[in-house]
């Protein structure tokens, strides 16, 4: 009996380790596959809006779900001072590639944001999304609440209702999370940089300003 | 309660022990769940809405590195290892929580299991803070416990 206690501590204690090795593994893998495949993203083959200047000699690609706190967290510290201090003197462009992967909100909200681009309002709508993001899958990007937000924006509903309920951008953000994946993105937010020259950095992660203000200017 | 103390970290491997699991468990979690970026800086950020979370992430560690090894030296001085088993368990809660989300380990986990995975992903990440919180509670009971049993179980070995 006694002995059958210790097998069960030693194996807790076992599976603990095991779980660390994992995690600690899952991330230096993600560094090496950042290193080996940075070199070659096919960024060009995404079809998606820019913001910025079309002539800004460096791309930021994130790659992100809108339903991921990281990626909230990015926007709410980073995003902004971004936009400020290089898009807005087209120095940078910036680029959104959707990972659809954390739940069915998400894929919904990518696809209501296609759609709001149809009428020109996907930056506003992608701002919209992240602004009034809550927990995974708990509603707040039902399809109610995304014609509601359409509607906040001054959409045409019914055109907006059409393109959601239709599912007309399922492939697209299909394509995206297949394209994500296929060019070694595991987690979101993900940032790809590239500039003219064709030189890519990646950042994983929600990171501070400060990080893509040294990553940036050694590209530029 | 001191002299439970005194009895287990006045012994030399048993407080090594202690700052090691803490140390790590405290840079497993704060790289998993963005405090501490490795590449391509090594960057220490908390934002003032994860400050909470990071705080019940530093308390986590802490309690954890107290606890398993006032343990694993009970477990020796007694040779009862269901104290060990609950501590540990404390801590595996503690460190799930948040754990997945967004991470390389939530997409393994989604891309396995699929809506199972997801479901646990989304319950893990929406219920950080309560699971950790319940883990500390979890962690903290088992420290009066221990400290209460160890002079006790002295007295008879």
């Amino acid at each position: 009996m006694k002995n059958g206690k210790k097998y069960t501590v030693a194996g807790v204690g076992v599976a603990i380790v095991i779980a660390i090795a994992i995690s600690f593994t899952s991330y230096l893998g993600q560094f090496e596959q950042a290193e080996n495949q940075g070199d070659n993203v096919p960024t060009s083959t995404f079809q998606a809006p820019f913001l910025g200047s079309q002539s800004a000699t460096l791309t930021i690609v994130e790659i992100g779900d809108y339903q991921c706190e990281g990626c909230k967290e990015w926007f709410d510290h980073t995003r902004q001072k971004i936009i400020d201090n290089y898009i807005d003197t087209g120095k940078v462009n910036l680029t959104f590639i959707d990972m659809a992967f954390l739940g069915v909100d998400s894929f919904n909200a990518a696809m209501a944001s296609y759609c709001a681009g149809d009428q020109e309002k996907y930056w506003d709508y992608h701002v919209m999304l992240y602004e009034h993001q809550e927990g995974i899958d708990s509603g707040w990007a039902s399809n109610e609440r995304l014609k509601s937000f359409a509607f906040t924006l001054d959409l045409d509903i019914d055109e907006f209702s059409h393109c959601l309920d239709s599912k007309k951008y399922y492939n697209q953000v299909k394509l995206n999370l297949e394209k994500a994946t296929g060019i070694g993105a595991d987690r979101t937010p993900t940032f790809i940089l590239v500039n003219a020259s064709g030189e890519q950095r990646q950042i994983i992660g929600s990171q501070p300003y400060n990080v893509f203000e040294k990553v940036i200017e050694s590209l530029l | 309660m001191q002299t439970s103390f005194r009895l287990v970290f006045t012994k030399y491997e048993y407080f090594i022990l202690s700052i090691v699991i803490s140390i790590s468990l405290f840079f497993t979690l704060s790289i998993i769940s963005e405090y501490i970026f490795l590449e391509p800086y090594l960057v220490f950020s908390v934002y003032t809405e994860t400050a909470f979370n990071f705080l019940l992430v530093l308390i986590l560690s802490i309690l954890a590195g107290i606890v398993v090894s006032m343990n694993i030296f009970r477990v020796k001085l007694a040779k009862k290892s269901k104290s060990v088993g609950a501590s540990l368990t404390g801590t595996i809660i503690g460190a799930s929580a948040g754990a997945c989300s967004c991470g390389p380990i939530g997409f393994s986990v989604i891309t396995t299991f699929g809506t199972a995975g997801s479901i646990a992903t989304a319950f893990l990440t929406n219920y950080e803070i309560p699971l950790r919180l319940i883990s500390i509670c979890i962690l903290i009971i088992m420290l009066i416990t221990t400290m209460r049993a160890i002079p006790a179980e002295c007295k008879i070995n």
